[in-house]
Parts: C-alpha cells; sequence; structure tokens
C-alpha cells in the first residue's frame, strides 16, 4: 500500500510516526510545501527569540530519513482527484496514492495582500517566516516592530520580538487582546498585566490602514485612529484559513466523519479538519496540538485496524511565552459566570445547569489540571467551584478527593 | 514498573522528602549549595489538608497527558522505567503540559537545567538515574516514617489485602500505636486550631 500526506506538519508528523511505531512497512511519501523536516509551529517563535533552530524540529532533523519516507519537499499541492487516487502538484509533478493523509494546515489571511510585496512586511505562520524575519532583522538592525493582529499568533509575535529586544507595538482592533480566547474582564486583565510585565505599547480598537514605503522598503504604518508610526518592519497576524481547497475547492474546512475520512481513502486532521466539540458536538475547527495528536493517532489506528473513531475535539488552550503569565481558555463562555481574582490572578467558570461551560485562567496554571478534568468530565461543580477557583495551594483536588468540604482555611 | 507510593496515615509532615530531592536535583548535590540559591528545583511537596499531611508529586501516569500535550517534544518515556522525563533543553516554558495535569505537578522556574536563561517546566523524573542503578529514589530513600514506598502496584495492592485481613481476622493493628497516638494529637490539635479562628 502507498501512503502520502499532504503536509508535513504536526499531524502529518505524528501519523507516520506512529504508522511505523505501529510496524508499517508500506510506503510512504510526504508532500510538503516549505523545504523543512516537521517542526513546531508553537515553537517556531523561539527561533527569533534567539534559541537554536534545531530545537524547532521536534522530531529530529532526519526525520524523514529514520521514517524511510519519501519527502517531496517545496512544492504546493494544487488539487486532490479523489477519483484517481492521485494528488497534482503546482510544478506538474503527480502523485498517486491508496491512502491520503490530509493535513494541509491553515496559511495567514491577509486583508491586503499587496502589502506582502513590501520589503519589511511579514506574516507570523511558518518556519519560512521566522527565517525571513531573522534575516530582516539583522539585515536592517530593526529597533522597532509594528504587529498587527492581537490574537494568539499576534501576541506570541509580539512576546518573541520583545524578548528578542525590540520595540513593539501591537495593533488589535479588539477593546482587549485574545478576544477569542477571553472574555471582556478576562480579556482586559489579561491585556493590562501584558502592558505592565513587558512594556508592550498595546492600541486598542485600532487597525493599521496604510504602509509607507519607500524604495521597496517599509518605513511606517497608519492606523485608523489617525496615528502613524515610523518603522521598519510590520508583522500582520489578523488571522488564519485553513488550506481546504485542494480537496473541497474552498478555504472552509475539511468535515470528515467520525472515523476522519473525507472519503474511504482520505483521512483528514490537524488545522484543516472540522471535527465535533467533544463535549457539546459543536463542528469546528479546533486547531490545537493535542487535537492534532489524537486526529493522527486515531487515522492511524483505524487505517491499519480498521475500528477507531474519534471523540471529538476539546478547545482548549494556554498562551505561556517568554514570561510567567500564562492565559488558559476552554470551552464557551456562556452560562452562570463564577469568578475569583487578585491582584495577580484572574480566574473565571462559566456554569449551565452546574457543570462547567468555558473557563479562563490567567496568572497561573495552580487549579488548571484540576479544572480541566472537571470541565472534560462535566460533573456538577455549582457548590464546589467557589472555594476551587480561590485556592492557592493546590490542595482543591485532594480536599475533594478526602471527603473534606473545600477551602476552609487558607 | 515501580512507582512511589503514598501512605499518608503515617506521614509526619517532616518533609525530609523534599530536601533529599532538593539536593538530589542540585548540581553541588549538597544540602549546603541549595542555600540562597533560586535555581534549586525541588519536586515533591508536602502539602498540608486539615488534620492531614502528604508529599505530592508527578504520578507518572499511562497515558501522560502532560507527554500527549507537549507541542516540542521535550516530555517523553524512558522505556525502562516507565518514568516520563521531561527535557529542559527542548521545553519552552509554554505550559501546555501543565494546562493539563490533573496533579499541579508541573511547576515553571530557571532552574539549574535552563539552558537559555530563562523558565522550563519542571517535574519530578523518578529519579531516573538512580533507579535505572538500582536505587531508590532520593525522596524515599529519605522517608524516616515509611509513608513513602518504591514498587510494583501489584505487589502493593496484594500485600495490602493480606494487610487488611490480618486486622480484620486476626485483629492486628492497623497502624503503630505510635502513629495512631501522633494522628489523634494532630487531629485535636487541627481542631482547636479551627476553634481559635
Amino acid at each position: 500500500m502507498k501512503i502520502v500526506t499532504i503536509g508535513t506538519g504536526m499531524a502529518a508528523a505524528e501519523f507516520v510516526d506512529v504508522l511505523r511505531k505501529e510496524g508499517s512497512q508500506d510506503e510512504i511519501v510526504m508532500l510538503g510545501d516549505e523545504p523543512f523536516p516537521p517542526y513546531s509551529p508553537c515553537v517556531i517563535p523561539f527561533f527569533l527569540a534567539g534559541e537554536p533552530l534545531s530545537t524547532v524540529y521536534w522530531k529530529g532533523e532526519s526525520f524523514y530519513r529514520n521514517k524511510g519516507v519519501t519527502a517531496v519537499l517545496d512544492s504546493a499541492v494544487a488539487e486532490v482527484d479523489a477519483e484517481k487516487h492521485m494528488v497534482r502538484l503546482n510544478n506538474g509533478r503527480t502523485e498517486n496514492y491508496d491512502r491520503l493523509f490530509f493535513a494541509t494546515g491553515a496559511r495567514s489571511w491577509y486583508p491586503q495582500p499587496q502589502w506582502l510585496e513590501t520589503n519589511g512586511v511579514f506574516g507570523f505562520k511558518t518556519l519560512t517566516d521566522m527565517l525571513a524575519i531573522d534575516d530582516y532583522i539583522q539585515e536592517h538592525a530593526t529597533r522597532r516592530v509594528v504587529v498587527f493582529g492581537g490574537g494568539f499568533i499576534g501576541v506570541d509575535a509580539a512576546l518573541a520580538l520583545w524578548h528578542r529586544g525590540l520595540e513593539v507595538i501591537l495593533v488589535h482592533r479588539n477593546t482587549r487582546v485574545l478576544s477569542q480566547m477571553t472574555d471582556e474582564d478576562g480579556g482586559v486583565f489579561a491585556t493590562r498585566k501584558l502592558r505592565e510585565i513587558t512594556g508592550i505599547d498595546v492600541r486598542l480598537k485600532t487597525t493599521v490602514t496604510d504602509i509607507d514605503v519607500r524604495d521597496g522598503v517599509l518605513r511606517g504604518v497608519e492606523m485608523s485612529n489617525g496615528d502613524s508610526v515610523d518603522t521598519t518592519m510590520l508583522i500582520v497576524a489578523i488571522g488564519v484559513s485553513p488550506n481546504s481547497e485542494p480537496l473541497v475547492g474552498n478555504d472552509r474546512g475539511v468535515v470528515v466523519d467520525e472515523t476522519l475520512r473525507y472519503d474511504p481513502h482520505i483521512y483528514v486532521a490537524g488545522d484543516v479538519a472540522v471535527t465535533p466539540h467533544a463535549l457539546t458536538g459543536e463542528p469546528g475547527i479546533y486547531a490545537t496540538y493535542p487535537n492534532a495528536m489524537l486526529q493522527a493517532r486515531t487515522a492511524v489506528r483505524h487505517l491499519l485496524h480498521g475500528d477507531a473513531t474519534y471523540n471529538g475535539s476539546i478547545n482548549t488552550n494556554v498562551l505561556k511565552k517568554h514570561i510567567d503569565f500564562p492565559i488558559i481558555s476552554a470551552g464557551t463562555f456562556e452560562g452562570d459566570p463564577v469568578t475569583w481574582q487578585n491582584q495577580h490572578l484572574f480566574r473565571r467558570v462559566y456554569l449551565q445547569n452546574g457543570k462547567i461551560n468555558g473557563y479562563q485562567l490567567i496568572g497561573d496554571t495552580r487549579v488548571s489540571g484540576y479544572i480541566y478534568n472537571l470541565y472534560c468530565s462535566q460533573v456538577r461543580v455549582d457548590k464546589i467551584i467557589a472555594p476551587i477557583l480561590a485556592d492557592n495551594r493546590g490542595d482543591s483536588y485532594y480536599r475533594s478527593l478526602m471527603g473534606f468540604s473545600q477551602g476552609q482555611l487558607g | 514498573m515501580k512507582k512511589i507510593y503514598v501512605d499518608y496515615e503515617k506521614c509526619v509532615a517532616c518533609k525530609a522528602c523534599e530536601t533529599a530531592c532538593a539536593i538530589e536535583q542540585h548540581p553541588s548535590h549538597n544540602l549546603f549549595g541549595l542555600l540562597g540559591d533560586k535555581k534549586t528545583q525541588i519536586n515533591v511537596r508536602v502539602l498540608a489538608v486539615e488534620h492531614e499531611a502528604f508529599p505530592v508529586s508527578c504520578r507518572h501516569c499511562e497515558p501522560a497527558w502532560c507527554m500527549d500535550a507537549c507541542p516540542s517534544g521535550a516530555i517523553s518515556r524512558d522505556s525502562e522505567t516507565g518514568a516520563v522525563i521531561l527535557n529542559p533543553d527542548r521545553c519552552k516554558a509554554c505550559a501546555m503540559c501543565a494546562m493539563v495535569c490533573p496533579f499541579d505537578a508541573i511547576s515553571f522556574k530557571e532552574t539549574h537545567r535552563s539552558k537559555y536563561g530563562r523558565d522550563v517546566a519542571y517535574k519530578c523524573d523518578l529519579c531516573n538515574d538512580r533507579v535505572r542503578s538500582h536505587e531508590l529514589p532520593a525522596c524515599v530513600a529519605a522517608c524516616h516514617s515509611g509513608a513513602l514506598s518504591f514498587r510494583e502496584h501489584d505487589q502493593l495492592r496484594r500485600d495490602q489485602a493480606v494487610k487488611n485481613l490480618r486486622v480484620y481476622l486476626l485483629g492486628e493493628e492497623k497502624l503503630p500505636k505510635n502513629f495512631e497516638l501522633y494522628r489523634e494529637l494532630r487531629r485535636k490539635e487541627f481542631a482547636r486550631r479551627s476553634g481559635e479562628k
């Protein structure tokens, strides 16, 4: 059997890794649009912050050779012909498959794609982006950067470049950064703390509307509030869209069945797959690493043994980069909020029928694993949750285990 | 695999485990090397809950959620000892592991193993090097009261079952008298202090 993966990202690498661990001797071809071994997108910003490039290759730099894989790199996929079991690449080459693993991930979405033609304007998604940014900073001795977009990737970019010593201006159209991971109160708290800890200049309710270019190089940006800033570097990180066009003809992701298949011969996983939420059933793209891993492993099990089902994704995520200030969030922020906060921490869960529907834990990780378990297991917590949120000793799990009431003594 | 088990009824909260762990993890392997050193790493914590106290740490779960959550390839399992090991050279301190650990067993700070002058995740490594050379983990070796043991789960269960039977059928003591007295004392002391509050 010939197995082809489209993508060399985390889902595809895990898929191939597990296939080999399970003893598969099949011919495997991995198609990638970048020239690298599999790398971790979560890790690549640390390269910009000064850490070695080798650490981004989370499964090793000799992955393709070690796994006995034919890697066809630097070539994007144009389309999948599901009837003929064939993949057509942009360079005209074709590849036949018996089983296809479609894990193309997502790409940056740009409001003004022509901005990218200017030297000094970058996306912040791929290792190619990181290497280009690194080269540019060294070449132009860049001191100041404007990051447009205050979502996960934008904040990630801002912190990495702040860590490198650049002056960072973070421009975001919402009332708070990380507006998808937080509600208004949590996000405002997180934004204030990020400003305090890093000194990053966060400009809210603002967008970058135009760029100032001289001799093909960026000189400044203009913002919706009328401000203009001199800068030779702009990072655009205002959103991503899934690379689902080669398979379904649009960028809305690929809907899969409970075996993660699009058709009997095509598995789909990672940031391009539309899967149900494990607790609510709500279909969506739940683009986090643990979901991609579980999907890849489920696909291997199904491919080799024919009996695996995917139970759904969990939308939990954490942003803790370069500073000791984690921002954790999961679920949806609907229901009755229960909040605990002090000067340094903000913790809130949303309850529906007494069960956790969503949560934010900002400032530390102390109770996060316990809350994650209470969320995943969907047990009733309305009578016990308030003291758990106030737990600063990490004893609330053991209290419940030993049958003590929660948090009578501090 | 052998794991570290806690018999909380026998813990007297002396924290010898914490000290032994800190010494084991410290590059000086010396008590005095720890003093005033902010990078000192302690992978076990004696937690007081009401009148009880017991050490808590990583349980080297199978499957290990932290390992499945780590996006930088920093967490792996030693195939020989079963220990869940965190490689600080690869760790980016992103907290994905800590976010899902039910036991709050993963912490962050700049330790002596930090390579890049920033915080990393750190947790119990089951004293993997010691265990590989057939020694006890440092905390277990240091435990004077018998609260900590290092053994196979099946053996532990069998021993527990035999002991429970002996208590039930032969009327043997469940705990030595001095432990019973100590526990009684702690209960009363706790009740007195709670009353004061």
